[in-house]
């Protein structure tokens, strides 16, 4: 294995790129010409008066007219640029030609300044990793030592890689097989074991944050789901959590062990305790499939996410709301925490890779195209741009893989690093092993490559 | 950069592709035929239970993806296949909303499984397409009522090699009453009549005839005379189908039908007596040609193609169909009604109209079928394919048209004729010019955006580019080898004359929607396009036809049928023309809002001063009779059912309350000193042009009793004879 080359960041942060837009240089005569008759000093048509600044500021009736940063959740650009004819302002016109758009987009997104004079609105951000000092933990890394010989069921192809981790400690990475796991050492690239998975296919594999434990979920789609905690070293069954009518899509190991949970296509999320195996919360939200859900590592929040775009920070002891982080409109695929607990990163069919500061929701870096696949010559119509896997390294790097066939490192504060291109298959898992040296990824094929520096 | 790791098990290439089944020519069909991707299951726009198939399978690239991509390891499963989630809901073994569609056992089960093993092959898009099917027997009788047949579907694919899909196809029956259809394609009979079975395959639909006939050893045909290729075909099709015309109708009935018909108004007492005086052999002829020369006749298809054309005149500047833009369309229609000239050149002048709508009549079919702001380019060609050809193209808007041969292509490449069309302001506010904007862009395809040129339906290639694609576009339309034209032509003047189309709805032509008589709508659609579409010489083939001038009294045979012309149906009267015949019969007044007096029903057209986007008849009279709002294309609104509304208005209402009041009629007719006998007769005459039976002259004279000169019991019997069915209706 080649030691990784890492570049220096390439700066894309989310408007380094953008020119300063104002609201007297700008947008104002934008407004001026398209907005002013129903929302001017004359008429405030929902009580919205976009002629001067402080105004525009206050909003209307119906809440803020723009959010610093965020024009996706501004109502006037949403107003502005929907879809369908009876929603968009202004009423029963063209559509404000796309130029003019993306000018007040750049003014929302550079916070809303008022003149050149003005600064940004957009509150400066704290996005640096601090590593958190190495958990002390008593004992040499877990790898397994006395597993029971397994053999897997001899199969015409292996079942795609559709679930993968890397244990925190060790060199080790346990990957999804047809009704099993199996464990290879990431340093010697040998499969150095298999475990047993009868409940049938495993959808997520986990390690706890000591390395310890290794919790499979998963089951046979529309039969049965359940959630299976294994001790690392003896590959013994520790507990089965879960009784469920279809596989188990999305779960997570609180990071003190005392907690699962999991979810799928029931949209409900529910959080076992693993000592007694009881329901101890139903958390409703969701409307679709839940896709996703993972503990911060400082076991005190619990991010989740469905298939219609959602995603919901949970309270991960009492189970109550914090926040909803909406920005995707599709399926959201994959999400993981930065092990200093500050960043969350979500990915989804829509293309997005988010970094969300998990202090208060906040965008802090959007790609909105992480994954570009290439378009053949005279293809038309869009190519699926997902972003399918994500998984943090040590030092706060991201791993990504996509649709576009490529698997993205990216640095902490969301510069892109270095790409890997890989052919074979689609990537549908990534995994950074417990010191940052080694890059696994998972595909379709069911083959995991390591990915070299260069 | 990559090394593959941990290498598991691996299919060799040419193992896994030996034998494949392939996902557009094998897979797709059992989606199909299991009912996976129809409306109501995976095929709903929003998919089904988090799952979406292209509806019917228009799209096989995006279902290939859904499938096997867009969750990976949930819908298939590489490593053992026959647990895959798709293989166990199809087969009922977990919780499916569809049920079980089939068993493991069957070749379905078997294919697709072979599919998953072998890793889910795409194929590319370079496999043979299926360019047409076939269902045979084309036609199938059953005699005595009863009995089976087995059918069976081909597809002949882009490569020339042929398949037998029977196990592939959806079949339908239109009327299970006569015969029904089983999934396996095996007909059965269940009722006397006429009917198609259909079935489907890939993007094709195809009937064939079934015909169940009666044990009937006594029928005899009767040799009725065949004035000319419409008896000719007709008597063939009677025949077939064992059914008798009824006789030919009465001088009376003829008179006035042919009137009604072809001028839009009641024969006048003079002309009941000239034509029942004259004893030529051809009277009837002679009548027919003179009509077709009157004015009647002129306003009568103004008339009729100004509903179509949607004509409506308002004062609301910005859409275009001020009254002035109005009238010069109305007048313009007039015009060419009046000289004959060809529908094929009436109705290309139209498609390439350019210029002031106030000043250009043609231009304005580009006003009148929008009555908008703006032109939405995916309705306008819409309602000129409903309208032009007969064909609800914009059912190949979100899918392949699921009961006909249009597919997306179609539709898009169709919608880009109409994507330039423009209306720009004039020198005053109701002005608009109409042009073609060449720059505009296409349309796009819904399903990959693919921008699609304009392509006339069925068209391989589309039309030259550099010239106003409205050319090409009239010069397809309008030939005589359009059948789509010359067929919805054809059927629509037919309707008219016989109260119903070959096909119906008028505006609904489509290949699972067939003529009740095939080769007559094909002879009918010939003869138009080689008379030049000369409309007076077309409607004189139907009216001099014995078909048209059949009695409407049913005989042993035939009381049953209303789709194949054995007897003349009665038709309520169109609100105008029954209007105007109010009017005639009682020597009375009406005049109509912005219209000058003296103006019929029949040359009226809905003015208002407010804006035409609505639905306009232009009169309460017209409203409560059906006339058609002309808010749309569709043949649907203009109504000839009747309904209470219609019967109270009759009874009470003021238009004929107040005609019969004051009417002058009777009171002439007293004044003069008319015998009640005579003014009886006159009454008759006016409403119903015939003459009073003795037994109802009787009743009549008894109700009048011996105050010759109290008006009130002619009143009645006039009230009544406008109230009586025989009137409302043709027959």
């Amino acid at each position: 294995m080649r030691p990784l080359l890492l570049l220096p960041f390439l700066l894309t942060s989310a408007f380094a790129a953008d020119a300063v837009i104002t609201y007297d240089e700008h947008i104002k005569p934008i407004f001026r010409e398209h907005c002013l008759k129903c929302h001017g000093d004359d008429e405030q048509k929902a009580d919205l008066n976009l002629a001067n600044f402080t105004a525009t500021l206050k909003g209307g009736s119906g809440d803020k007219a723009v959010i610093a940063g965020r024009s996706s959740q501004s109502l006037l650009f949403q107003a502005i640029t929907a879809e369908d004819d009876a929603e968009r302002m202004p009423p029963k016109k063209a559509a404000i030609p796309a130029p003019q758009i993306e000018l007040i987009r750049q003014w929302i997104q550079g916070g809303l300044r008022e003149s050149s004079a003005s600064k940004s609105l957009v509150a400066e951000r704290d996005t640096s990793f601090t590593p958190t000092t190495d958990i002390q933990l008593d004992g040499p890394p877990p790898m397994p030592e006395s597993l029971t010989a397994f053999t897997p069921p001899a199969l015409k192809r292996p079942l795609p890689v559709i679930a993968m981790a890397a244990s925190p400690r060790a060199p080790l990475i346990a990957v999804a097989g047809h009704e099993h796991v199996r464990l290879l050492d990431a340093t010697t690239q040998q499969e150095i074991g298999a475990l047993a998975f009868p409940e049938g296919q495993p959808n997520v594999i986990r390690f706890s944050l000591d390395g310890r434990v290794l919790m499979v979920a998963g089951g046979k789609p529309v039969q049965s789901g359940s959630v299976v905690l294994f001790d690392v070293k003896t590959g013994k069954r520790l507990t089965t959590i879960g009784d469920e009518t279809d596989a188990v899509l999305a779960a997570d190991l609180s990071p003190d062990q005392q907690l699962v949970a999991l979810g799928g296509s029931g949209k409900v999320i529910k959080i076992y305790g693993t000592a007694d195996g009881k329901l101890r919360h139903k958390l409703t939200k969701h409307t679709d499939w839940i896709t996703a859900l993972t503990f911060s590592p400082d076991g005190k929040k619990l991010a989740s996410s469905d298939r219609a775009g959602g995603i919901h920070l949970w309270d991960a002891t009492g189970g109550g709301i914090l926040l909803s982080l909406s920005e995707h409109k599709a399926a959201v695929r994959a999400l993981a925490w930065r092990s200093d607990s500050k960043m969350l990163a979500s990915g989804g069919e829509d293309g997005l890779l988010i970094w969300w500061d998990a202090k208060d929701g906040w965008p802090t870096v959007t790609k909105n195209n992480a994954h570009p696949p290439a378009r053949p010559q005279g293809f038309y119509g869009k190519i699926p741009n997902g972003v399918l896997a994500l998984a943090f390294g040590p030092k706060g790097e991201l791993l990504s893989a996509g649709r576009d066939k490529q698997v993205r490192l990216w640095s902490p504060s969301g510069g892109a690093v270095k790409s890997f291109s890989y052919e074979a298959a689609l990537p549908l898992q990534t995994s950074i092993t417990f010191d940052g040296k080694g890059l696994f990824a998972g595909g379709a094929d069911g083959l995991v490559r390591i990915l070299s520096g260069n | 950069m990559l090394r593959p790791l941990f290498v598991l098990l691996v299919c060799a290439v040419s193992l896994c592709a030996e034998e494949a089944p392939s996902f557009r020519r094998d897979v797709m069909p059992i989606l199909f035929r299991s009912g996976c991707n129809q409306g109501t299951c995976h095929g709903s726009a929003s998919g089904k239970d988090g799952f979406m198939l292209s509806l019917f399978g228009y799209d096989a690239k995006g279902d290939y993806y859904r499938i096997t991509q867009e969750m990976v390891g949930r819908r298939v499963n590489l490593a053992a296949p026959e647990q895959s989630l798709m293989l166990l809901k199809a087969t009922g073994k977990v919780p499916h909303t569809g049920g079980e569609l089939f068993k493991a056992d069957t070749p379905y089960y078997q294919t697709l499984l072979k599919w998953i093993a072998a890793g889910t092959p795409d194929d590319a898009a370079s496999v043979p397409q299926p360019v047409e099917i076939t269902l045979a027997p084309e036609r199938i009788v059953f005699e005595g009522g009863k009995g089976t047949q087995k059918t069976t579907v081909t597809a002949r694919y882009s490569d020339g090699t042929k398949r037998d899909v029977t196990d592939l196809a959806l079949f339908a029956t239109n009327n299970p009453s006569t015969a029904k259809i089983d999934k396996d394609g095996l007909v059965a009979a269940t009722g006397r009549g006429d009917t198609h079975v259909f079935a489907r395959f890939n993007r094709f639909t195809i009937g064939s005839e079934v015909i169940v006939l009666p044990q009937d050893k006594n029928y005899q045909w009767t040799n009725p005379v065949a004035n000319n290729y419409i008896d000719e075909i007709i008597h063939d099709r009677l025949q077939k189908l064992r059914l008798l015309p009824s006789e030919l109708s009465d001088d009376e009935t003829f008179l006035r039908r042919v009137f009604i018909d072809l001028s839009g108004a009641l024969p006048t007492t003079k002309e009941y007596h000239d034509f029942m005086a004259d004893t030529a052999n051809d009277k009837r002829t002679v009548l027919i040609d003179r009509l077709l020369k009157s004015d009647g006749f002129t306003d009568l298809w103004t008339d009729l193609w100004a509903e179509m054309l949607r004509v409506k005149g308002g004062g609301y500047a910005p859409t275009a169909t001020d009254v002035k833009a109005a009238d010069v369309y109305y007048e313009w229609i007039h015009d060419q009604m009046a000289q004959n000239r060809p529908l094929n050149e009436f109705v290309a002048d139209q498609i390439t109209g350019t210029g002031s709508n106030i000043n250009s009549g043609p231009a304005n079919l580009y006003t009148m079928l929008v009555h908008d702001v703006r032109v939405t380019p995916k309705n306008l060609a819409a309602d000129f394919s409903q309208l032009f050809t007969g064909v609800r193209i914009q059912c190949a808007e979100c899918h392949n048209h699921p009961f006909d041969r249009w597919t997306q292509d179609d539709y898009y490449g169709w919608v880009s004729f109409f994507t330039g069309i423009q209306r720009k302001l004039g020198v005053e506010p109701r002005e608009f010019y109409v042009f073609n904007d060449l720059s505009a862009a296409p349309a796009k395809h819904l399903v990959d955006e693919r921008p699609m040129l304009p392509t006339v339906l069925g068209g391989e290639s589309s039309v030259p580019k550099g010239k106003d694609p409205r050319q090409a576009l009239a010069a397809w339309l309008t030939s005589p080898k359009n059948e789509l034209f010359t067929r919805n032509l054809a059927n629509r003047i037919w309707a008219h004359f016989m109260g119903r189309g070959l096909v119906e709805p008028l505006d609904d032509m489509r290949v699972s929607n067939p003529p009740t008589n095939g080769p007559l709508l094909d002879a009918l659609a010939k003869h138009l396009g080689d008379s030049r579409f000369n409309l007076r010489a077309f409607i004189r083939d139907i009216t001099t036809s014995r078909t048209y001038q059949l009695s409407a009294q049913p005989n042993a045979t035939n009381a049953a049928d209303t789709r194949q012309f054995s007897r003349s149906q009665l038709r309520r009267l169109r609100a105008d023309v029954l209007l105007d015949a109010i009017v005639e019969a009682t020597d009375g007044e009406r005049g109509f809002g912005y219209f000058p007096k003296g103006t019929k029903a029949i040359q009226h057209y809905p003015r208002t001063p407010g804006d035409t986007t609505h639905a306009m008849t232009g009169d309460p009279f017209f409203e409560t009779f059906g006339r058609a709002g002309r808010a749309s294309v569709c043949a649907c609104d203009t109504k000839l059912e009747p309904t209470l509304s219609q019967t109270l208005h009759m009874v009470a209402g003021e238009t004929v309350q107040s005609q019969v009041g004051f009417g002058k009629v009777i009171e002439k007719q007293l004044k003069a000193g008319t015998p009640p006998e005579t003014i009886i007769e006159d009454l008759y005459l006016r409403a119903l042009s015939r003459k009073p039976k003795p037994e109802e002259l009787k009743a009549l004279l008894e109700l009048v009793g011996s105050d010759t000169q109290d008006r009130k019991p002619y009143q009645d019997i006039f009230w009544s004879l406008l109230n009586s069915t025989e009137f409302i209706f043709n027959h």
